[in-house]
C-alpha cells in the first residue's frame, strides 16, 4: 500500500515531469515547428502539416507559432536540447540565428527539391520555401489613378493619407532601403532614404507600430496609400476591405522567408522531411492558391491565380520584377538606423 | 479548552505563506536577478561585464527624454483619471442603492473586456473616419478630419478610459468609509459646501486617492498595448523602447538595462506616492 508520503512524492514527481519535460529526456519528443502566428499558422496547419504526415507515415508533429525573436530566445536558452526542431525566419533574424550558431546546415545533397528552387531561395544554412513581397497598397475607392511607382506616394494629393511602419519590422526597414536605392543610395548608405522620409512627412497619416496594424489602418480609412505586404493585403481584400496591391515599376521588394533545422535538434530526419515538404511543388502550389496566396520559390510550380495576375506570370518574370535586398549589409547598420529613426523622424 | 494552549485565532502561521513565497522566488525573484545580471554585460553576445549599458542610457539625452516623457504620460493620465474619476466615485457613494448597482457595473465593465478590444474601440473612435471626426464634420465644425489617432492626446484619453477602474474603485472604498455625520457637523459649524469638501472630505479620502493614483500611474506607463496601438510606431515610450531593443535588435543587455532603470524609476514614483500618503494620513489625523 502507498502511504500518504509516498503518494505525495509520486504526485510531485509526476507534476514536475509535466512542468519540466526535460526531466524525462532521452524519451523521443515529437517534431516541433515554430511557424509564425496568424495566417502563416493557418496555412501551415492546413497544408504543410498534412503533407508532412503523409510523407512520414503519420509522424507526430506540433506547430508552436511564435515570433522570430522568441524562436531565437528559446533555442539560445537550451542550445544542447532545443525545444524547437525547425525555425522559420525573416531575413534579418535568419542572419542573427545563423550568426549565433543556432541553425544546422541543410543536407543539400540529399534534398530532392533544393536544386529546383530559384537561385535567390537557395541557401545551404536554410532554404527559402516562400517569398514575402512588398509593393504599393492603395484604397481604390479613394485613389482613382492606380499608383505605378514608389515616387507616387510623395504626390501632394496624398497629404495626410500615407501609412508606413517604423523600422522595427522587416517591411519598414525594407521600404527605407528601397527608397534609398531609388534616390541613389544603397544598403550601405540609406541617408537618401531618411531624407525622403523627411520629405514624406506632410503626407504621413500614420506610422504604424507593425505591419499588422498598418493593414488594419486601410480598413478604418486612416490611410489610403503606402507600402504593404502582398499576403496581408490579399487577406484584407478577401474580407471585403477596398484595397489593391500593385508592384511598382522599380520592382516589388521580395524577402526570403527561410526555414532552418535547429542545431542539436533531436529529430533531424523529421525536420529534414518537413522542410522537404515545404519546398515541394505540391505544397507550394497549394499554398499559392486562395486564400493563402503565398509566393512559391520552387521553379516547378506553375504560377497561377492572383499571384500570376498581380506579381509575375512565371519565375523568370519574377526574377526580373522582384528586388532582393542584401540583408547582411542591412543588419550591419540596422540598429543605427532604428536609433536615427527614433531620434530624427518626428511627426 | 483554555485559550493558553491555542495560539490566538488572528495570528496565522507564517508557514502558510511558503507556497506563495516559493512561487515568487522561482518565477519572480529568479528572473529579476537574471535580468539584472544581463543588464551588466557590455556587449550583445554577453561576454564581458561592465556599466556600459547604464552609461549609454543615463548619459544620453534622447533616452532620458523617453524616460521623462513616459513618466510625464503617467502623470497626465493619472490626473485625467482623478479629475473624471473623483466625481464618479462621489456620485456612487451618494446614489441610492439601485443606482449603485448600475454605476458599479459601469465602473467595472471595462475590466471585463480585454484591453486589446478596448484599445481597438479607441482606434475606431479617434480615426480619420472615426466617431469624433464624423460628428464634427457632420456638424460643420471642421472642414478636414482632425488628427486624433497617433497623437499623445489620443494616448492619454484612451489610457484614462482603460485604467479608470483602477482609480475609481479605491476612491469608492475611501469615500464610503467617511462618516457622513462629519460633513453634517462641518455644515452645522458654518462651513460651506466647498469648504467642507476641501477641509473634510478630500483629506479623509486621501488614502484612496493615493492608492488610485499609484495604480493608475503604474498601469498607464507600462501599458504597452494601448501605447503602441493608439500611439503608433512613432511615439516612443519606455515599453516600446525596451521591446525594440530586445525584439528587433536582439540587444538584450541594453534592453535589460532599460528595464532595470524603468523599474527603479517606477519604484521611485511609488515611494514618492507612499510618502505623500503617509504625510496625508498625518494631516487627516491631525
Amino acid at each position: 500500500m502507498l502511504n500518504r508520503r509516498q503518494m505525495l512524492t509520486t504526485t510531485l514527481a509526476l507534476g514536475a515531469m509535466h512542468l519540466f519535460p526535460g526531466i524525462s529526456m532521452g524519451q523521443a519528443r515529437r517534431l516541433v515547428f515554430a511557424t509564425f502566428t496568424g495566417s502563416w499558422e493557418e496555412a501551415h496547419r492546413d497544408v504543410l502539416v498534412p503533407a508532412f504526415r503523409k510523407a512520414t507515415n503519420n509522424a507526430e508533429m506540433a506547430l508552436d507559432p511564435m515570433l522570430s525573436v522568441d524562436q531565437i530566445a528559446k533555442v539560445t536558452a537550451a542550445r544542447a536540447n532545443p525545444p524547437i526542431d525547425v525555425m522559420l525566419h525573416d531575413p534579418g533574424p535568419a542572419l542573427v540565428a545563423i550568426g549565433q550558431d543556432l541553425a544546422a546546415p541543410y543536407p543539400v545533397a540529399q534534398s530532392a527539391h533544393y536544386k529546383d528552387l530559384i537561385s535567390d531561395a537557395q541557401d545551404p544554412m536554410g532554404p527559402a520555401p516562400f517569398f514575402q513581397v512588398v509593393g504599393i497598397t492603395y484604397n481604390p475607392e479613394k485613389v482613382k489613378t492606380p499608383p505605378t511607382s514608389w515616387a507616387d506616394i510623395w504626390k501632394p494629393e496624398f497629404k495626410g493619407r500615407v501609412g508606413i511602419t517604423n523600422l522595427n519590422s522587416t517591411l519598414g526597414t525594407g521600404f527605407l532601403v528601397e527608397i534609398a536605392r531609388m534616390k541613389g543610395g544603397s544598403e550601405a548608405n540609406v541617408d537618401a532614404g531618411f531624407k525622403a522620409i523627411e520629405d514624406l512627412k506632410p503626407n504621413l497619416g500614420a506610422v504604424a507600430a507593425n505591419p499588422g496594424q498598418l493593414a488594419t489602418l486601410y480598413q478604418q480609412g486612416q490611410v489610403d496609400i503606402g507600402p504593404g505586404n502582398f499576403n496581408a493585403i490579399q487577406i484584407l481584400k478577401a474580407r471585403g476591405v477596398p484595397v489593391e496591391f500593385v508592384a511598382p515599376k522599380e520592382g516589388a521588394i521580395a524577402f526570403k522567408t527561410t526555414i532552418h533545422i535547429v542545431k542539436n535538434s533531436p529529430n533531424p530526419e523529421l525536420a529534414f522531411k518537413l522542410i522537404e515538404a515545404s519546398l515541394s511543388p505540391e505544397v507550394q502550389s497549394k499554398l499559392m492558391d486562395s486564400p493563402y496566396l503565398i509566393v512559391p520559390t520552387n521553379t516547378k510550380v506553375k504560377m497561377g491565380g492572383e499571384i500570376a495576375k498581380v506579381l509575375a506570370k512565371d519565375h523568370d518574370e519574377m526574377k526580373k520584377k522582384f528586388v532582393f535586398q542584401d540583408w547582411k549589409k542591412i543588419n550591419e547598420q540596422r540598429s543605427g538606423w532604428i536609433e536615427k529613426f527614433n531620434r530624427d523622424i518626428k511627426i | 479548552m483554555s485559550s493558553a494552549t491555542h495560539p490566538p485565532v488572528t495570528q496565522y502561521d507564517l508557514k502558510l505563506a511558503l507556497p506563495l513565497a516559493g512561487l515568487f522566488a522561482l518565477f519572480f525573484i529568479a528572473p529579476l536577478v537574471l535580468l539584472i545580471i544581463v543588464s551588466f554585460y557590455t556587449d550583445t553576445s554577453m561576454t564581458r561585464f561592465g556599466l556600459d549599458q547604464y552609461a549609454r542610457f543615463l548619459l544620453d539625452p534622447f533616452s532620458l527624454g523617453v524616460l521623462g516623457s513616459t513618466l510625464w504620460l503617467g502623470v497626465k493620465v493619472t490626473a485625467l483619471c482623478f479629475i473624471l474619476g473623483f466625481p464618479l466615485a462621489w456620485i456612487y457613494v451618494r446614489a441610492p442603492r439601485w443606482a449603485q448597482g448600475i454605476l458599479m457595473l459601469v465602473v467595472v465593465l471595462p475590466l471585463l473586456t480585454s484591453v486589446v478590444v478596448r484599445t481597438f474601440s479607441w482606434i475606431v473612435i479617434l480615426g480619420r473616419q472615426g466617431i469624433i471626426n464624423n460628428t464634427l464634420l457632420g456638424l460643420g465644425l471642421i472642414d478636414a478630419p482632425l488628427r486624433l489617432l497617433y497623437t499623445e492626446g489620443g494616448v492619454v484619453w484612451a489610457l484614462a478610459q482603460v485604467q479608470m477602474p483602477l482609480m475609481v474603485l479605491p476612491l469608492i472604498t475611501a469615500l464610503s468609509r467617511i462618516e457622513p455625520n462629519l460633513e453634517d457637523a462641518s455644515a452645522a459649524l458654518g462651513a460651506g459646501a466647498w469648504r467642507t469638501f476641501f477641509r473634510v472630505t478630500l483629506p479623509l479620502s486621501l488614502p484612496g486617492i493615493i492608492a488610485g493614483c499609484l495604480l493608475t500611474f503604474a498601469a498607464s506607463i507600462t501599458a504597452f498595448i494601448t501605447q503602441s496601438l493608439v500611439g503608433g510606431g512613432r511615439m516612443l515610450f519606455m515599453p516600446m523602447y525596451l521591446y525594440q531593443q530586445s525584439s528587433t535588435l536582439n540587444n538584450w543587455p541594453f534592453a535589460a538595462a532599460i528595464s532595470v532603470i524603468f523599474l527603479i524609476a517606477v519604484l521611485g514614483a511609488v515611494t514618492l506616492f507612499n510618502f505623500l500618503g503617509r504625510l496625508a494620513r498625518g494631516t487627516a489625523e491631525a
